[in-house]
């Protein structure tokens, strides 16, 4: 049998920029758009960042909570929030819907994806064909604030909250995490929304001294 | 801009959702008669007032119900099915 290697949804939306790609669980990544100094220096003013790669599961049901206890997950305390278990990211997207999410290349969703059939428990694993990006940099509230209604400022957004809410005019969702000594923010839309919101974001991006950056930026164990 | 407050994701602009009508019980289709039935398919109530809406949050897909006065446009309060007791 052989693998298929997948395109990641922002594929087509990226050529014009003609990254240097890899292969990360199974999907085509840019892992560089131009030189490390120069990608460096949009993280730190506004980099965007995509992550579509990374393993994902998501499953939903009335026993969720038990469900997940069992395989040992850590449950965020209420609907809308977000812990991080190693490697992995567990996001409570309502009362009984969850998302995890490995950075990189974890294994933790895989293990879920092959355990036993939540159905037996009135679950159902959500497909995830998420376009996931990382925001970084100093003016990333400034990107916000052209194309999202809420305040997303440290002080309005409390730690390990989920954010659901519409970023120029398609439904996200979003936190903000301190990963590598920085504040970033995760982003999460659905993919075949995928290479509007990348022009979107990219476009204000560099109007505001930011860009695309590899993978590699920030994660240096991929060069 | 109008804002409206989802129970679950706190205060939204008003964009970001979608109305679902008036919340209606629906008469038992077996007991009930075929006027009853008539009037809850096709019969809408129209006049202004106080009212039970039903609201989708989009972005989350959660619906929920806002108590809305139709004249002036104020929402009293919103809150999920089934835990109107809890607000």
């Amino acid at each position: 049998m052989s693998t298929v290697t997948r395109q990641t949804p922002l594929a087509y939306a990226q050529q014009r920029l003609a990254p240097k790609m890899t292969v990360l669980n199974g999907m085509e990544v840019a892992i560089e758009y131009t030189s490390a100094e120069l990608e460096h220096k949009r993280k730190a003013t506004l980099g965007i960042c995509d992550v579509s790669c990374f393993p994902r599961f998501g499953v939903k049901g009335l026993n969720v909570v038990q469900w997940l206890k069992e395989k040992k997950v850590e449950i965020p305390p209420q609907a809308n929030s977000w812990v991080k278990q190693g490697d992995t990211l567990v996001l409570r997207l309502g009362l009984n819907e969850f998302l995890l999410e490995d950075q990189l290349d974890g294994q933790a969703c895989a293990a879920l994806c092959d355990a036993t059939q939540p159905k037996a428990y009135g679950l159902y694993k959500v497909q995830r064909n998420d376009t996931a990006l990382i925001l970084s940099g100093s003016h990333v509230q400034e990107l916000f604030s052209e194309v999202c209604a809420i305040d997303l400022r440290d002080a309005a957004l409390l730690p390990n909250t989920v954010v659901m809410t519409q970023m120029a005019g398609i439904s996200v969702t979003l936190l903000r995490q301190e990963f590598n000594g920085e504040n970033v923010y995760r982003l999460w839309c659905d993919g075949t929304y995928g290479p509007y919101i990348w022009d979107t974001l990219l476009e204000i991006a560099e109007e505001l001294g930011g860009g695309a950056v590899g993978l590699s930026c920030h994660y240096k164990e991929m060069l | 801009m109008k804002l409206l407050k989802c129970p679950m994701n706190g205060v939204r602009p008003l964009s970001e959702f979608v109305f679902g009508g008036e919340v209606r019980e629906m008469p038992d289709p077996n007991t009930c008669s075929d006027k009853e039935w008539a009037t809850y398919v096709h019969h809408r109530n129209g006049a202004p007032g106080m009212k039970k809406e039903w609201w989708y949050h989009g972005p989350s897909g959660t619906w929920f119900i806002a108590e809305r006065n139709t004249m002036t446009d104020e929402v009293a309060r919103t809150y999920l099915y089934g835990q109107e007791d809890k607000q």
